[in-house]
C-alpha cells in the first residue's frame, strides 16, 4: 500500500467519521442527562431516516428536505423511545430501563422489516457527481464532504443549544447535579424528554446521512451503528462532547484504513483492538473527568 | 414429538446461556460477553470431538474450562471499569471473539471430506449426536441433566456463604468493601464462572445445531443471554428458567400462528414486561408470596 492509497483511505474514512461522531453525541448526551443507555438510540436514527424515505415514497422531496424530514422522524422516535422505556420504570432499576431499550430496539428494526417486507431500500444521495480532484492522485467525494458539513453544521447548532439557550443550560444543570438542578426550579422529567427530542433530531440527520453515504437503507445497519456509537462513545469519554466529535472521526479514519490494508473481514477486530487500547491505557476516554461517575 | 424434544433442547441450551449471565449479573456486572463465551465452548467441543474424536463429555468440559479461564483472564482488566464502559468492553470482546472465528481456518481431512472451521463459511458436519445414534429424546434428557446440574449448583450458592457475598457486591459495593470483601476477586470469580458455564451452553448448541457459523454469537445472543436473568428477576435461579420458557416458548414458538406479527410483538412484549415488572417475574414480593403459600415462611419475616 502506497502513500497515495494511504491518505486517501483516511480521508474519506475521516469524513465518514462525521455521522459516527454525531451517533456517539446522541449516546453520549443521554448517558451524560440520565446516567443511563439508551441501547435504542442507533435504531432511533435509523427509523429517522426510514420515515424520511416513506415520506419521500408518497410525494417526491428535494434531497435537501430529506435530511430535515429524517431529522423530525428521528426527534419523533426518540421521544417514543423515552416514553417507552424511561419515563415509566424506576429510577432504582436501571437493568429493567437497560433491557427495555433492547427490546424498543427489537421492536424499531422488525417495524422496519414488516414495512418493507426486509428488502434495503435506495436512498437519495447528495452531491455524489461531485468529485474534487486535488493534484494529480487525490480526490474527495462531494457526498462524504458534503455529510462532513453538515455534521458540523448539526454539532453547532447543538453546540449553540447548549451553551447559549436556557434550556442548555438546564440540560447540562441536570447533568451534573439533578436534585440541586430541581431545587432551582428546573423539572428533570421535561428535560430528559427534551434530551431524548434533541438527541433524537441529531440521530435522525446521521441516519439520512448513513443512508445518503451508503446509497440505500437496510435494518442490518442498526447494529453495527450500535456498537460504533457506543465504543465512539467510550474512546471519547462519557458524557464529553468534545470527545465523542474527536473519537468519531477517529473511530472512522481507523476503520477505513484498516479496511483498505487489512480487507473488511478484519476491519473491525482492529477497532475493538483500539477501544481495548483505550480501556487499557485511558479508560476515562480522550477527555475523562477527574471525578468520574459510572 | 420430536418438535417438543428439540424446542426441550432448546429451552434447556438457552436456559444455561441465561443462568452464566445470571451469576455475573448477581454482582452488578452487565456482560454483553457471553455469547463470546458461548462461541469458544461451541468451536472448540466441536474440534474435540470432530477432529480429535474425543467423547462429548470430556470435550465439553475442556472446551468451558478454556471459556472459563479466558474469563478469566479478560476479566482482569474488564473489571476494573464498570456501568456503561463494561457493556461496551465486553460487548467489544464478544465482537473480537466472532471476528476471531470469522477469520479462523483449521481443516483436516477425514474420511474424503474436509472437516474442520472454515471462516465465513462456518463449521459445518458437528454430527456427534446422529453418528453414535443419540435419539432426539435421549439428547433432550442430556441437555435437560446438565441444566439441572447447573441450577442446583446456583441454587447452592446462592444459599450459601459465596451467594451473599455476591449480592453483597451487587447491592452496594462500597458497603461490600468496607467489609472487608476483595471486589475483584469476588467480580472476576463471578465471571470465571459465568464464561465456565457459556462454555457448557456453548458445547450443547454446537453439537445440537450441527453446523455453528460466527453469525449465531452476535451481539442479539449476547443480549438475549442477560434478557433471561433480567426479565426473569435475579433473586431466583428459577426466574431465568421461567423468563426462557417465556421468550423461547411463548414468543417465539407459542406465537408463530402469528406469522410476520410474532416479531412485532416480541419487542414490544419485552418493553411492556419491564415497564410493568421492573425487578423481573419473579421479584421479592412475588417470592415472599410464593413462600407464604408453600408455608415456607413465617408471616411477617421479610422474605
Amino acid at each position: 500500500m502506497d502513500l497515495v492509497d494511504f491518505v486517501q483511505s483516511i480521508t474519506d474514512g475521516l469524513l465518514f467519521g462525521a455521522t459516527y461522531a454525531l451517533i456517539g453525541i446522541g449516546f453520549t448526551m443521554i448517558f451524560g442527562v440520565m446516567h443511563k443507555i439508551n441501547l435504542a438510540y442507533a435504531a432511533t436514527s435509523i427509523a429517522g431516516a426510514y420515515v424520511s424515505w416513506a415520506v419521500g415514497t408518497l410525494l417526491p422531496l428535494p434531497a435537501l428536505v430529506t435530511f430535515v424530514v429524517a431529522a423530525i422522524g428521528g426527534g419523533i422516535v426518540g421521544y417514543l423511545v423515552y416514553l417507552c422505556c424511561f419515563k415509566f420504570i424506576p429510577v432504582t432499576s436501571p437493568l429493567a430501563t437497560l433491557l427495555g431499550t433492547v427490546g424498543m430496539l427489537i421492536l424499531i428494526d422488525e417495524i422496519i422489516v414488516h414495512e418493507t417486507n426486509g428488502m434495503p431500500q435506495p436512498y437519495p444521495a447528495l452531491f455524489d457527481d461531485v468529485y474534487f480532484e486535488i493534484g494529480e492522485f487525490y480526490g474527495i467525494r462531494g457526498d462524504l464532504l458534503f455529510i462532513f458539513f453538515l455534521s458540523l453544521i448539526a454539532t453547532a447548532i447543538l453546540l449553540y443549544i447548549l451553551y447559549r439557550t436556557k434550556l442548555g443550560i438546564a440540560t447540562r444543570a441536570v447533568a451534573q447535579q439533578p436534585v440541586a438542578a430541581q431545587l432551582c426550579g428546573i423539572s428533570i422529567e421535561r428535560t430528559n424528554a427534551s434530551t431524548f427530542v434533541i438527541t433524537g433530531l441529531l440521530g435522525g440527520l446521521a441516519g439520512a446521512m448513513i443512508g445518503a453515504s451508503v446509497g440505500v437503507l437496510s435494518p442490518l445497519l442498526t447494529l453495527p451503528i450500535t456498537i460504533k456509537g457506543l465504543i465512539v462513545t467510550v474512546i471519547g469519554g462519557l458524557g464529553s462532547i468534545p470527545g465523542a466529535i474527536i473519537a468519531g472521526l477517529l473511530v472512522g479514519a481507523f476503520e477505513n484504513f484498516f479496511q483498505a490494508l487489512r480487507g473488511v473481514t478484519e476491519r473491525d477486530m482492529y477497532v475493538m483492538l483500539l477501544l481495548f487500547a483505550f480501556l487499557t491505557f485511558r479508560p476515562g476516554g480522550i477527555f475523562s473527568k477527574t471525578t468520574s461517575r459510572d | 414429538m420430536d418438535f417438543y424434544y428439540g424446542l426441550l433442547q432448546i429451552i434447556g441450551m438457552h436456559t444455561i446461556l441465561g443462568l452464566s449471565a445470571y451469576i455475573v449479573l448477581l454482582t452488578g456486572q452487565v456482560t454483553l460477553a457471553q455469547a463470546g463465551f458461548f462461541a469458544i465452548g461451541a468451536y472448540i467441543a466441536g474440534m474435540l470431538t470432530v477432529l480429535a474424536g474425543w467423547h462429548l463429555v470430556p470435550s465439553m468440559l475442556v472446551a468451558a474450562v478454556v471459556s472459563g479461564t479466558v474469563a478469566c483472564l479478560v476479566g482482569f482488566p474488564a473489571l476494573r471499569i464498570k456501568g456503561l464502559m463494561l457493556v461496551v468492553a465486553t460487548m467489544a470482546f464478544g465482537e473480537a471473539v466472532r471476528l476471531f472465528w470469522f477469520n479462523f481456518d483449521y481443516q483436516r481431512s477425514k474420511g474424503e471430506a474436509l472437516v474442520g472451521p472454515l471462516g465465513g463459511e462456518g463449521f459445518k458436519q458437528i454430527r456427534y449426536f446422529p453418528e453414535n445414534g443419540w435419539t432426539t429424546g435421549e439428547v433432550a434428557t442430556f441437555v435437560w441433566i446438565w441444566v439441572a446440574l447447573i441450577m442446583a449448583a446456583l441454587w447452592w450458592i446462592d444459599r450459601s456463604r459465596a451467594g451473599a457475598v455476591l449480592r453483597a457486591v451487587g447491592e452496594d459495593e462500597l458497603a461490600a468493601q468496607s467489609v472487608g470483601i476483595n471486589l475483584t476477586a469476588v467480580k472476576v470469580t463471578a465471571f470465571a464462572v459465568g464464561g465456565f458455564i457459556a462454555g457448557i451452553g456453548g458445547a450443547i448448541y454446537a453439537h445440537y445445531t450441527t453446523h455453528i457459523e460466527h453469525s449465531n454469537f452476535g451481539v442479539i445472543l449476547a443480549t438475549f443471554a442477560i434478557a433471561y436473568p433480567i426479565l426473569g428477576g435475579l433473586t431466583n435461579v428459577v426466574g431465568t428458567l421461567l423468563a426462557v420458557i417465556f421468550i423461547q416458548g411463548f414468543l417465539v414458538e407459542g406465537l408463530r400462528f402469528l406469522g410476520d406479527w410474532r416479531n412485532l410483538l416480541f419487542g414490544a412484549l419485552i418493553v411492556l414486561a419491564m415497564n410493568v415488572r421492573p425487578r423481573g417475574l419473579i421479584d421479592e414480593r412475588a417470592m415472599l408470596f410464593l413462600r407464604r403459600m408453600f408455608g415456607l415462611a413465617k408471616r411477617g419475616t421479610n422474605a
